[in-house]
């Protein structure tokens, strides 16, 4: 009895609450079709209102920019699958050498493992390979790793990896900055990979004072002056692990640098560059040399200047032209030497030593060239401590002479033959015979002046 | 030292000119181009011309003195096609960011024109080819119109103040280039079919214009220099189908065409090529007026 009266109780319920909805329904319909309504004028008003605006907007940019702004066809042609790889270089750098001195000691000065004698006998040292390309609008990247042999085992070794700002990516124009790791900018070589060098070996002065070259970690920021003669200012901060420097720590950079060059034109077919550099840094840890038998801990301050000449005599340098190129280096080093081999125990050191070369190069046929090439150090005086050690250079000023012929079939190919008579040591008259072929495969970028 | 050297810095930034540039600065790789650019320009634009006639445009050395005049440019006009490969790039990355590639202010002119001799496969053992096709596109005139065309829409974009004056004298120029054109193809009917050596590359839109038949050239291949061996096998050649001369650049040196000249009796021509390749060559028209007296001469003498 109480089960159906609650059922019926329920039913009631149930068909009372259905009756309110339907009518609620019916008011809720009335009032949404209002507001539909409502909401389809106002945004027919609303588009009507943007339609106006737009022809107004559109009108003005048909009256102001008359001559619209040309997209150049560049893009329409040849689209490739892989048209968005980075290019890719192989620089094949091969060499031949004999000397006929055992030893290759440089008097005065202690040297990195790239700023020794290069081994003797066959060579493929130095093949290099590059990767780069735009990374967007804003950014250029490139890799060079070299596959170099260094104690019997062959070693990548990563010569360069940086990042670079492309014109119009924000910055003033003539501004860029570069980060990561590269041949940073000092003196005229330093810049260059040796495959573009006009001999076979480095000179003198980049043996000792930057065991080869400087590609430490860090930063650079260059700016192209707008003078109307070139004129370009720059400097870097870098970690301080690459010769001259050693083992860089902590947050703090351990080397800086700073650079201005100017550079002009002598009438038509002659042309001109100067530049001056500075680097300086320290050795926390210690730069080790002389196959880690000799270590410096302390400052290096370096001052380096260039100047490069070209003269094309009939106006093609394609033809016939001469290339004059000198550097001059000056380092201070203010800090601790300790050779382990003379076992002289860490002795204070504060001196200066110099070092520099002169050049020329001759190309008298499209395809060969001849040069020659002079270069000269200076070491400093060592103090008592130091004396009979691998620093100690008894009053001897290291020399060598070069001379070279090249043949160049292509912009790709070229082979090399080159004698050097290197004066290192006090009796230790050296002569050298190199033969070298550089040859370049795939994407190869341009050569600076 | 660090705070000379900065301080130096803030001096030199301070020394240099800001002048608000009245002109729009030309930067052309070659003077074809600074030409064209100052009879569409005129005194509105100050022109530069990155090489001279003498010089092999292929190989130019990215100078200081061009990284500076590429800095100030508004505009770079060049030829393109993988002519500038080996200079351009390091002068447009130290340039403003209104000439770089995709700009309005960077025209190479190959990309406005029908390109000749594109390879269908490329590979360095062909020497120097440009995978673009050939770049020496200038010594076509109707090219020159279409280029002088897109050259006319650039200015105007970069320069709007003088829209109109570039215009007209687009017009003006029209007037006077379409009638030449006419002229010269009237003058080249002897021209016609007849067999030429060239020294490189370089004449391939002018003999397709003029419907000469470029037969050999010089070079063994695009870019490598004449050997002895590949002169031999030429005059062979020659001496079984001859050719009636062999034209080269003022730049390509004289020997090998010399060479060959004396031993096929057929005349050595050294064409202008472009602006100031000889003393008469020193505008566009005469440029034009000046080759087909010497092709024609070269005819006239056999």
């Amino acid at each position: 009895m109480l089960k159906t009266k609650q059922a019926a109780m329920a039913a009631f319920i149930a068909m009372l609450s259905s009756t309110s909805a339907l009518a609620a329904s019916d008011k809720d319909i009335e009032t949404l079709r209002a507001e539909i309504q409502n909401m389809k004028q106002a945004y027919e008003e609303r588009i009507n209102e943007l339609e106006a605006k737009l022809n107004k907007v559109e009108n003005i940019q048909a009256q102001s920019v008359v001559p619209k702004a040309t997209t150049p066809a560049t893009a329409g042609r040849s689209v490739k699958d892989n048209s968005f790889n980075p290019s890719i270089g192989v620089i094949l750098n091969g060499q031949y050498n004999a000397f006929s001195s055992n030893e290759g000691e440089v008097a005065g000065f202690a040297v990195g493992h790239e700023g020794e004698r290069p081994r003797e006998g066959f060579g493929a040292d130095h093949t290099e390979l590059n990767f780069s390309g735009n990374v967007d609008d804003k950014f250029f990247s490139s890799i060079t790793a070299a596959i170099a042999q260094h104690e019997g085992t062959s070693e990548i070794e990563l010569e360069e990896a940086y990042i670079q700002t492309l014109a119009g990516s924000g910055l003033p124009d003539g501004m860029s900055v570069k980060v990561g790791r590269a041949f940073w900018t000092l003196g005229y070589l330093n810049e260059h990979h040796s495959h573009a060098d006009d001999f076979a070996d480095r000179p003198l002065p980049y043996r000792v004072f930057l065991n080869g070259t400087f590609n430490d970690d860090g930063a650079e920021v260059s700016y192209v002056l707008p003078t109307p003669f070139y004129a370009e200012i720059g400097g870097g901060a870098f970690r301080g692990d690459d010769f001259p420097f050693g083992e860089g720590a902590g947050s703090n950079a351990g080397a800086w640098s700073a650079f201005a060059r100017i550079g002009g034109d002598i009438g038509n077919n002659q042309s001109w560059r100067l530049g001056g550099y500075m680097l300086s840094g320290s050795a926390d840890g210690s730069r080790l040399s002389n196959e880690d038998l000799v270590s410096f801990t302390g400052d290096t301050d370096i001052y380096a200047a260039d100047l490069r000449y070209t003269w094309a005599p009939t106006g093609n340098a394609r033809d016939r032209e001469i290339i004059l190129q000198s550097e001059f280096f000056w380092r201070n080093e203010d800090g601790v030497y300790e050779d382990t081999e003379a076992a002289t125990g860490a002795i204070n050191f504060d001196d200066s030593s110099r070092g520099w070369y002169a050049q020329a190069v001759y190309k008298f046929d499209p395809q060969w060239r001849i040069g020659a090439r002079y270069s000269q150090l200076q070491p400093a005086n060592v103090p008592a401590g130091l004396l009979g050690s691998a620093l100690d250079a008894d009053g001897y000023d290291p020399q060598a002479y070069s001379a070279m012929l090249d043949w160049t079939n292509s912009e790709f190919s070229r082979v090399r033959l080159q004698y050097n008579r290197e004066e290192l040591s006090r009796g230790q008259d050296d002569n050298q015979v190199m033969m070298q072929y550089i040859m370049s495969l795939g994407a190869h970028g341009a050569h600076k002046y | 030292m660090r705070q000379l050297l900065s301080m130096v810095a803030l001096g030199l930034l301070c020394a240099a000119p800001v002048t608000a540039q009245a002109k729009v600065n030309i930067f052309a790789c070659e003077p074809e181009w600074a030409a064209l650019a100052e009879e569409i320009g005129g005194d509105n634009v100050t022109t530069f011309s990155a090489t001279h006639a003498k010089q092999d445009p292929h190989h130019i050395r990215a100078r200081p003195s061009l990284i500076a005049k590429a800095r100030h440019a508004d505009l770079i006009l060049c030829s393109g096609a993988g002519l500038e490969v080996g200079w351009l790039p390091l002068l447009i990355q130290k340039a403003g960011g209104h000439v770089q590639p995709g700009s309005v202010g960077y025209l190479m002119a190959s990309e406005y024109v029908p390109i000749l001799e594109k390879p269908i496969v490329v590979d360095r053992s062909m020497g120097d080819v440009h995978p673009e096709g050939n770049p020496h596109i200038h010594l076509n005139p109707h090219n020159i119109l279409l280029v002088a065309r897109e050259l006319t829409k650039r200015l105007e974009t970069i320069d709007r103040p003088h829209a109109g004056s570039y215009q007209s004298k687009l017009n003006e120029f029209i007037s006077r280039w379409q009638p030449a054109i006419a002229r010269w193809e009237n003058n080249a009917v002897p021209l016609k079919n007849l067999p030429v050596v060239v020294h490189h590359r370089g004449f391939s839109y002018l003999l397709d214009w003029l419907e000469l038949r470029q037969v050999a050239s010089l070079e063994p291949k695009p870019g490598i220099p004449p050997t002895t061996s590949h002169l031999e096998g030429l005059l062979q050649q020659l001496k079984a189908k001859p050719a009636s001369m062999i034209i080269r650049t003022p730049y390509e040196p004289k020997e090998a065409s010399e060479w060959l000249s004396e031993r096929i009796d057929r005349p050595a021509v050294v064409l202008p090529y472009t602006i100031g390749g000889d003393d008469e060559s020193d505008n566009l028209f005469k440029l034009f007026d000046r080759s087909m007296s010497l092709l024609l001469g070269a005819v006239d003498d056999q």
